[in-house]
């Protein structure tokens, strides 16, 4: 019962939070440009009004596939908070990422294709770094169930500090920030359009948009389990992190994927397998 | 109470789509303008979109010529509804100075219906804002009248 | 009991028999669909039965073990002869040094008495299960399948008794491999499935399919050749044939586990392992069905179970950990090289190889969590690469191609056969799917070794890649009022039931794993409740997942279904849109059309430059693998 409410306010408070935080990051982002930055609010505005407009789409997979994005991330959200199996949770979420991949390649369109093909790379540079921080999680805590996390006494970060930062590499991929946004342009009148999104419009660009504000929970919520002693020092462990991307997300410029291909294959892998060396040896 | 929000959503979140047209670049310099720290038009939720898929109203300088009517109806019939078409100065109100060259078809409201006309050569950001907001109270309206 | 496991082995050898010397078409076609439909009934009736050895006294007034031992140097003698013919010295080289060491085996080493030739248990069942019906699926599928297959060749005469001979005696080979208890007997079966291959490959007689049906028998007698090897250190320290036994003992020595070295080795070449790849590359030259009967339940599977089966003699050994190592490497390698690839086939092929080196690295963790891991990879895998196959040749037909490339926005013509191809597709890499999650526990259970864990993360995300964008590129706009896509009943029969069952299944898990696999283990890994699999390291909510993914995708399905009410527009390209959808006015204001194509990372995957080195390092690990055993 109490996993089922928790399931509950998970589903209805992702979207609340990544919503605002959305809108924080727009303005965190104008006052670093001395710019006063759009209201709180306006993730939610955005959305509603996207909902509110005619439905416009090249073929049927794009709707198929934004609703089964959005379903898979609510379905790893409701995971998470149900204290799951991180790597199911994982691969539900790719569950999402995959078909956001299918509905931008599904259209005859040189943006989406050329975004759909990043965003692999993506996924590519991502995956494994994710997979071995979980692995970390289960040295430590003896089990890959996120319920066995609130159970240690010293937080995940005093063991992993290295996996935290490889993490860190990894969500600046997932969120497509800077400077790993080239499948999906942050502005949309580069030379990619929108990427991924571009074919996606009206209420279905809404549906991704919602979606997109689940992973951030999650991700957010990854990020929360390496200081779970301490509700203080997770929020700011939660705060300098954002922070930090929000700051790399504005002062890199968009690189290649090659170069996140080496750099996040020797980088982050690199300093993944040396964490898990030391958890193997301790 | 859900409707209520998209309503007042639509006049908080305009994208807008910039399409030049064949202006001489002065229309353009002052809408970029508006996206600077000291217009700062994110304040109003505004964004510059790149796409007409994602765009609420479209913002066109320049004249219309031959070649790129084609271009600019293509644009706007890509643009899911409610939408609004703003057309900026001089060049795209008209045609501007060029309204007798050989090519040119004239103003914008010559291929696509226009919503609002911002005059000026070129027009002030000022008036690219005032315009904006003018054409949302239109596009407002105009989904009222559609309901 | 007895006479159904006569069924399975023998109704196929009968009925290829039957193929064989009736030319007729109708009555082939009659014997391949009862001998599916018998044989279905027989391991599904096998399932409700108990399990005790069994003991074949005597064929006919002979010994069957005595009949055995002169089948395997007929056997031998037959593939020598082949050997002869194509002028391989590997070939012949190995055989008779096979034949040397198993006369003297057989002669002078054996001297035991009476074991059952025959034993039933939930791994084997599992097999016999997995080689029934979908190998006989697959033989179903073959019959309007090669039909066309000759008609595009123009033979004089049909060549079709002959293949459906090899096809069924495969199968029958094939049950007889899992269902054996006598190592001999095993080994028998194990050089028939290496015949079988090696003609099935070389079918169609062209130069590359000859060529590369010479390259699997060689590769395979060289398994062979490590069999007997292995048989023979694992007799001299164990004095018995009898498998269960020898499994009941565990590992006992050095050179006891060294021989169940050379048993895993003889696995790793039938599963073609990495260095072995190549063979089963090759047998892509055979019509469709040969590779889905070759990559799915067939010949490969037969190596895996070898593996497996021997896991027990092997357990808390070096060995066992070099094994875990290998296979995860060649997970890992395989999934690398087949990012580069854009041939349907060649990539069906280096994910076969690569979910193989899965199921091996789970027979080498060697905990129960890894075995159920690798049953459930069987089982699972074997469905879902089937299906994908079966559905390759089907696209091939129809386009004339296997290259994804080609294959892009199948959808807009054939779109039962695009929609049945990208199902498939989600089922080999998605959850709640089966094969992921036998991927899961692999996962949870590689956890325990680093260099294993590390690779399986690694290859875990190339998978993904190769996957998601050929299930990508099939999807498409179609036109209202398109004609409809015919397909032919016993093309539909086939696939509609592999897909059907691959999603069916998966959702069964949980039930397979308790009724068929919990009893192997006397700690079994999971807890089943309410539909979902828990252990301390963690759980799968199958059900529970199932129930939302799937009536989340039912939603999504119905949603798209009414595409046709909402605006269709083209395509955005830059407002310069002409005619066709995703073509746009160009330079010289003319028309280009859409053209797209995936990335291969060239530069970072190429097959030519990689190839070698991954050889390099796979045959450095199997031999530390084997001296690991020492
Ligand atoms: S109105 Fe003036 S500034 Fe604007 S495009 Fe025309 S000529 Fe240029």
């Amino acid at each position: 019962m109490d996993t089922l409410i928790l399931v509950i306010i998970g589903l209805v408070a992702g979207p609340v939070i990544g919503g605002l935080v959305a809108g924080l990051d727009r303005r965190v982002t104008a006052w670093f440009q001395s710019r006063q930055g759009p209201p709180i609010m306006q993730s939610f505005y955005d959305v509603a009004k996207l909902l509110g407009k005619e439905k416009m789409v090249v073929n049927q997979w794009q709707i198929l596939c934004a609703w089964v994005y959005l379903i898979a991330a609510a379905v790893s959200v409701g995971l998470f908070f149900a204290q799951g199996d991180l790597l199911v949770i994982f691969f539900v979420q790719a569950v999402g990422a995959v078909f956001l991949v299918m509905g931008a390649m599904s259209a005859k369109s040189p943006f989406s294709q050329v975004g759909a093909q990043r965003e692999l790379m993506q996924i590519l540079a991502y995956e494994p770094v994710l997979i071995l921080v979980f692995v970390g999680i289960y040295l430590v805590t003896g089990s890959f169930s996120i319920s066995a996390v609130w159970e240690l006494e010293q937080p995940l970060l005093a063991k992993m500090p290295l996996l935290y930062l490889a993490l860190g590499y990894a969500l600046t991929i997932k969120l497509r920030k800077s400077p790993f946004d080239f499948s999906t342009s942050h502005h949309g009148h580069q030379e990619l359009v929108k990427g991924v999104l571009t074919e996606y419009s009206g209420p279905y660009l809404a549906l991704v948009e919602i979606a997109h504000w689940y992973e951030t929970v999650l991700i957010l919520g990854l990020c929360a389990l390496f200081w779970s002693t301490n509700v203080f020092w997770m929020a700011a462990l939660l705060l300098g992190t954002y922070a930090l991307e929000i700051l790399v997300d504005n002062t890199m410029a968009r690189m290649t994927w090659r170069w996140m291909l080496k750099r996040v294959w020797l980088l982050g892998m690199g300093m993944s397998v040396v964490n898990l060396i030391w958890l193997y040896a301790g | 109470m859900f409707g209520s929000f998209i309503k007042k959503s639509r006049a908080k979140s305009p994208w807008i789509m910039h399409f030049d047209c064949g202006s001489c670049n002065g229309c353009d310099i002052e809408v970029l303008a508006c996206l600077t720290p000291l217009y700062d038009v994110e304040r109003f939720g505004i964004i510059n979109v790149g796409n007409p898929k994602h765009a609420d109203v479209l913002l066109v300088t320049g004249t219309v010529n031959h070649r790129n009517k084609k271009v600019l109806k293509n644009i706007y019939d890509q643009m899911p509804e409610p939408k609004a078409v703003i057309a900026i100065g001089a060049c795209g109100n008209t045609g501007g100075v060029f309204r007798d060259a050989y090519n040119v078809v004239g103003g914008i409201d010559k291929v696509i219906p226009v919503d609002v006309y911002v005059p000026g050569c070129p027009a002030k950001p000022e008036a690219i804002i005032d315009g904006v907001v003018v054409g949302l109270g239109k596009f407002a309206q105009k989904v009222e009248e559609a309901e | 009991m007895s006479n159904l496991l006569f069924l399975l082995i023998l109704l196929p050898a009968v009925a290829a028999a039957v193929c064989y010397f009736v030319r007729s078409s109708a009555v082939r076609t009659l014997t391949v669909l009862a001998t599916g439909a018998i044989l279905t009934a027989a391991s599904l009736a096998l399932l409700g039965q108990e399990t005790q050895p069994l003991t074949v006294g005597s064929v006919l007034g002979i010994p069957s073990d005595f009949l055995i031992a002169v089948l395997d140097f007929a056997l031998l003698g037959v593939i020598f002869m082949y050997g002869v013919k194509h002028k391989s010295l590997l070939i012949q080289g190995f055989t008779l040094a096979q034949a040397a060491l198993l006369a003297w085996f057989e002669l002078i080493m054996v001297k035991s008495a009476e074991v059952p030739a025959f034993a039933v248990d939930q791994i084997s069942l599992i097999m016999v299960l997995v080689v029934s019906i979908i190998g006989s699926l697959i033989c179903i599928f073959a019959i309007p399948y090669m039909k066309e297959h000759e008609e595009h060749l123009h033979l004089k005469k049909s060549r079709q008794p002959q293949f459906f001979f090899f096809m069924l005696l495969f199968l029958g080979a094939m049950n007889g491999l899992v269902l054996s208890n006598n190592i001999l007997w095993l080994y028998f079966f194990f050089e028939v499935t290496t015949l079988c291959s090696f003609m099935l490959i070389g079918h169609d007689r062209t130069e590359i399919a000859i060529k590369n049906s010479v390259r699997a028998l060689w590769m395979n007698s060289l398994g062979g050749l490590s069999f007997v090897i292995g048989m023979m250190l694992v007799y001299s320290k164990v004095g018995t044939l009898d498998i269960s036994a020898i499994l009941a003992g565990g590992p006992q020595g050095a050179l006891m586990v060294t021989g169940v070295g050379f048993l895993c080795l003889a696995g790793f070449t039938k599963a073609a392992q990495v260095p072995f790849q190549s063979w089963l590359l090759g047998a892509m030259v055979a019509p469709t069905p040969v590779s889905a009967l070759l990559h799915s339940s067939t010949m490969v599977k037969a190596g895996v179970y070898v593996v497996l089966r021997f896991a027990p003699a092997y357990s808390g050994t070096l060995l066992s950990d070099g094994v875990a190592v290998c296979g995860a490497f060649t997970f890992l390698a395989c999934a690398a090289l087949c990012i580069g690839q854009s041939n349907g086939k060649k990539i069906l092929a280096y994910s076969t190889v690569s979910n193989l080196g899965l199921i091996i690295c789970c027979a080498g963790l060697n905990t129960p969590l890894a075995i159920t891991a690798a049953v459930l990879l069987i089982l699972f895998h074997a469905i879902s690469k089937s299906l994908l196959f079966l559905c390759v040749g089907t696209i091939e037909q129809a386009i004339g191609s296997r290259d994804i490339e080609d294959m892009r926005g199948l959808y807009a013509k054939f779109p039962r056969t695009a929609t049945i191809t990208i199902i498939g597709i989600l089922t080999m890499l998605l959850p709640p799917f089966g094969v992921l999650m036998g991927k899961w526990m692999a996962l949870e259970a590689g956890a325990a070794n680093i260099y294993v864990i590390i690779m399986l993360a690694m290859g875990s995300a190339l998978t993904m890649v190769y996957w998601a964008r050929w299930g990508g590129l099939l999807m498409a706009s179609r036109e209202a009022g398109a004609a409809r896509e015919k397909q032919a009943a016993l093309i539909s029969l086939p696939l509609m039931t592999l897909c059907l069952g691959a999603v069916v299944l998966s959702l069964a898990s949980p039930w397979i794993y308790n009724s068929m696999l919990a009893p192997m283990f006397n700690a079994p890994p999971f807890a089943l409740s309410f539909g979902s699999l828990n252990a301390a390291t963690g759980s799968f909510a199958v059900v529970p997942l199932f129930l939302a993914l799937g009536l989340g995708a039912l939603y999504a399905v119905k949603a798209a279904s009414g595409f046709r009410k909402v605006k269709i527009v083209a395509p955005y390209l830059s407002g310069s849109n002409a005619g066709e959808e995703g073509t746009y006015i160009g330079p010289m204001n003319g028309p280009v059309p859409f053209s797209a194509g995936n990335m291969y990372l060239g530069e970072l995957f190429a097959e030519g430059k990689l190839t070698p080195v991954f050889n390099a390092l796979a045959v450095a690990l199997i031999v530390l693998m084997l001296g690991g055993a020492l």
